[in-house]
C-alpha cells in the first residue's frame, strides 16, 4: 500500500513537473489598479516581456479600481489558483501582508513594488536609490544649465524625506564633476508645498532677488512646471532653467515650448519588468546577489538598500523631453 | 482739519496702510526690487484669487458668520466646468465657462444658503461640512484628477495680458493677467450691492442684530439665503480664474485658502462679529497678506522661518484690528448713553 501510495504520488510529482514544463511559470502582475495611466503604462510592459519570453505565461491583471479590499481578494484568488509568482505594487501595505503571506505560505515567489516596508516578500524593486535619484536630477539641471552658473533647490516642503533626500543627493553631485556649479548660499532651499501656484510665484521672486541665479532643481512633480511658468513669463527662456521630476501628459506643453528641456521619472513599464525578470530567476532558482542585472535597461546592476536584504535598487530613472514625451501615454 | 485728521486715525484702514508702506518700504530696502513695474504687477496678478475669495468671505463675515467652504466650492465647481467642456470638446470663447462655473457656484452657495438663512444654521458649521461634503463629491463620486489640459478659450483667456511690465535694468517682464478685471468687476458689483441697494443695508444690519435687522423690516432669512447665493457665484469665479491662470485645472491646489483669506479680512478691519467693516479694508487687509507671503525671498527670510512670519504678522495685525474694532464699538456705546443721558 505504502509503496503504491509512493509510487503514486512520484508520478504526479514527475506529471506536474511535465505539466509546468511543458506551460511554463505562470507569473502574473497586479498593479494596484488597472485604469490609472500609469499602470496601463505597466502593462505595456509586461505585455511586451511576455511576447519575448513565450517560454513562460506572463500576464497584468488588476482591479477596476484602486482599492486595498479588491486588491487583497485578487491576490487570494491568485494563490488559490496556484500561479509560479505574483508581482505587486501593493495599494496599502498593512492590508496587503496576510494576502502576501498566504502565498508564500503556499510556496508562491512574491516580488513587489514600491512595497519598501513589506515583510512576506522575497524581493522588492525600488526604481532607485533617493540619493542617486537627485544626483541624476542634477545631471540634466547641469546639462541644460552648461554645467556652471548659482543654483538653488525647491521640494514641497522642508520636512518632506524623499524630496530632501533627492535635493541632498543633487547638491553633492553638483559638488563633484560640476565645480562651476555654485549653490546660492541666501536661498539654498526653497518649498513649494506640491503647489504648481506656489512654485511659479517662489520662482519669480526668487528671478527678481538673484539676478545672477540661473537655475532651480526641483523635486515634487509641481516644481519643475510652475518655475517652467514663470521663467516662461519673465522672458527668461534660454537664459534660465530647470529641472525635477514631472509627468508627461502634464507637461507635454512646456516641454515642446522649450521653458523646460528634461523632466526626470521612472518608467512603469520598465519596472514591471524589471519584477517578472526577477520572479524568473527566483523561480529558476538562480542566485540573487548584487549587482544584479536584470536585462532590464535602468535594473542592469540593482544593489541591495543598506541594511536590507530583500529591497533592491535600481537606476530606473528615465530622461522626458519634447521628442519622446508623446511616447509614455500618461 | 484736526477732526478729519482724529477720524482718520481711529480708522483701522488708516493703520492698516501704514503696515503696508513700512513692508513696502522694507521689501525695497531689502531687495531694491519693489518698486519697480514687474514686482508691482506680480503682487497684483497674485491678488487676483484670493482678492475674489475675500470679497466673498468679507461679505459673510459683516452678516455675522463664517463661511470656510469656498475653496471647496471653487474647486468643485471649476474642475466640474474644466471637465465637462473638455469632455464636449468645446472650442469656443471662455464665456461658457463663466457662465457655467456661475450657474453651479449659485446652486452650491443656495445649498449653503438654504441651511444658514431658512433653518438659521450657524455658518461656520455649515460651511465645515459643506466644505467636506463638496471635497467629497469631487474626489468620491466624479473621481477627480489633475486635468493637465484645460479648453483652448480658457487658456487663451487665463494667459492674456492687460499689459506686460518691464522691468528696464533686469530686462523681466510680467503679464498683467485679463483675470484682474473679473476682481475689479466683483468689487464694482460688490461696492454697489453693499452701498447702495437695501440688500447690502440688510447684510450690515443682520450683522449687527439679526432681531433688530428683523423688526426693521428686513427679510433676515432672504437676504441671507441671497447673500450665500452671491458668494457662491463669486468664489466659483475666482476658482475658474485660477484654472485659467495656471493652465490646469488641480483639484486640491485651493483648499486650504481660507485660512488667510479669512485672517486678511479680519485683519483689514472688518468686525469679526459681523455689522461693520469697508470692502477698501478688505482688499487692504488681503493685499497686506498676499504681499508678506510673496515677498519672503524678496525681504531675505530664510525659509525655515517663513510660516512664523506670516503667522506673526496675522496674529499681531489682526489683534491690532480687533483692537481697534471693538474701540470703536465701545465709543459708540459711549455716545449712545452719553446720547440718552441728556
Amino acid at each position: 500500500m505504502k509503496k503504491t501510495l509512493a509510487l503514486l504520488l512520484s508520478l504526479l510529482l514527475m506529471f506536474s513537473c511535465v505539466a509546468a514544463l511543458a506551460d511554463g511559470y505562470e507569473i502574473v502582475v497586479v498593479p494596484k489598479d488597472e485604469s490609472n495611466p500609469w499602470f496601463v503604462r505597466m502593462k505595456t510592459g509586461v505585455d511586451e516581456y511576455a511576447a519575448a519570453h513565450p517560454e513562460d505565461t506572463i500576464y497584468q491583471k488588476g482591479t477596476p479600481e484602486i482599492d486595498a479590499t479588491l486588491q487583497y481578494q485578487l491576490v487570494m484568488d491568485l494563490v488559490a489558483q496556484e500561479v509560479d509568482a505574483i508581482c505587486v505594487v501593493p495599494v496599502d501595505l498593512a492590508s496587503i501582508e496576510p494576502a502576501l503571506k498566504a502565498a508564500m505560505d503556499a510556496g508562491i515567489v512574491v516580488i513587489a513594488h514600491e512595497g519598501a516596508a513589506l515583510e512576506n516578500v522575497d524581493y522588492d524593486i525600488e526604481a532607485f536609490n533617493n540619493e542617486l535619484y537627485g544626483a541624476f536630477i542634477m545631471d540634466n539641471l547641469a546639462a541644460a544649465m552648461g554645467e556652471e552658473g548659482l543654483y538653488t533647490t525647491m521640494v514641497a516642503d522642508l520636512t518632506n524625506g524623499s524630496h530632501n533626500e533627492w535635493a541632498d543627493g543633487g547638491v553633492k553631485r553638483a559638488g563633484e564633476p560640476y565645480p562651476g556649479m555654485t549653490l546660492l548660499a541666501d536661498e539654498p532651499r526653497v518649498e513649494s508645498h506640491d503647489n504648481g501656484d506656489i512654485a511659479y510665484n517662489v520662482a519669480k521672486e526668487l528671478f527678481k532677488k538673484y539676478p545672477d541665479l540661473k537655475g532651480v532643481m526641483g523635486t515634487s512633480s509641481f516644481d519643475a512646471p510652475g518655475i517652467a511658468r514663470a521663467i516662461e513669463e519673465l522672458g527668461l527662456s534660454g537664459k534660465v532653467f530647470t529641472a525635477g521630476t514631472g509627468m508627461p501628459g502634464d507637461n507635454a506643453a512646456l516641454l515642446k515650448s522649450g521653458a523646460v528641456q528634461y523632466l526626470t521619472l521612472w518608467d512603469p513599464a520598465l519596472a514591471g519588468q524589471a519584477m517578472v525578470a526577477l520572479a524568473q530567476k527566483v523561480l529558476n532558482g538562480e542566485a540573487v546577489a548584487a549587482p544584479l542585472d536584470l536585462g532590464v535597461e535602468g535594473y542592469g546592476a540593482l544593489e541591495f538598500k543598506a541594511g536590507s536584504d530583500t529591497v533592491l535598487e535600481g537606476q530606473g530613472w528615465i530622461t522626458i523631453t519634447a521628442e519622446n514625451v508623446d511616447s509614455f501615454g500618461f | 482739519m484736526k477732526k478729519k485728521f482724529r477720524k482718520l486715525i481711529s480708522r483701522t484702514e488708516f493703520y492698516i496702510a501704514l503696515v503696508f508702506l513700512a513692508l513696502c518700504l522694507l521689501i525695497q530696502l531689502r531687495s531694491g526690487q519693489f518698486f519697480t513695474p514687474n514686482n508691482i504687477v506680480d503682487i497684483l496678478s497674485a491678488l487676483v484669487v484670493p482678492g475674489i475669495f475675500a470679497v466673498g468671505a468679507f461679505m459673510v463675515i459683516i452678516s455675522g458668520g463664517f463661511d470656510v467652504s469656498f475653496p471647496a466650492l471653487a474647486s468643485l465647481t471649476s474642475f466640474v466646468t474644466t471637465k465637462v467642456l473638455l469632455d464636449a470638446g468645446w472650442q469656443g470663447g471662455v464665456w461658457l465657462p463663466f457662465l457655467i462655473a456661475l450657474v453651479l457656484g449659485a446652486l452650491l452657495g443656495a445649498f449653503n444658503g438654504l441651511f444658514i438663512g431658512y433653518f438659521e444654521l450657524p455658518a461656520m458649521i455649515v460651511t465645515l461640512g459643506s466644505s467636506s461634503f463638496f471635497k467629497g463629491l469631487m474626489q468620491g463620486a466624479l473621481n477627480s484628477k489633475q486635468l493637465a489640459v484645460i479648453p483652448v478659450g480658457m487658456r487663451s483667456f487665463g494667459t492674456s495680458a492687460l499689459f506686460v511690465a518691464k522691468n528696464v535694468e533686469s530686462g523681466l517682464t510680467s503679464r498683467m493677467p485679463t483675470t484682474f478685471l473679473v476682481l475689479a468687476g466683483v468689487l464694482l458689483v460688490t461696492w454697489f450691492l453693499l452701498n447702495r441697494t437695501m440688500f447690502g443695508r440688510g447684510i450690515y444690519a443682520i450683522g449687527g442684530n439679526p432681531v433688530s435687522a428683523h423688526r426693521a423690516g428686513f427679510n433676515v432669512r432672504r437676504t441671507r439665503f441671497l447673500l450665500l447665493v452671491y458668494v457662491g457665484m463669486i468664489s466659483a469665479l475666482a476658482g475658474l480664474c485660477r484654472v485659467c491662470m495656471m493652465q490646469q485645472m488641480h483639484p486640491t491646489n485651493m483648499l486650504g485658502m481660507e485660512m488667510n483669506v479669512i485672517a486678511g479680512v479680519v485683519l483689514g478691519g472688518t468686525a469679526i462679529i459681523g455689522g461693520a467693516g469697508t470692502l477698501f479694508g478688505c482688499m487692504l487687509g488681503t493685499g497686506l497678506i498676499v504681499l508678506v507671503e510673496n515677498s519672503m525671498i524678496l525681504i531675505g527670510i530664510p525659509t525655515v522661518w517663513k510660516d512664523a512670519f506670516v503667522g506673526a504678522l496675522i496674529v499681531i495685525g489682526t489683534g491690532i484690528s480687533a483692537f481697534q474694532v471693538n474701540r470703536a464699538r465701545r465709543a459708540g456705546l459711549r455716545n449712545v448713553r452719553k446720547g440718552a443721558a441728556l
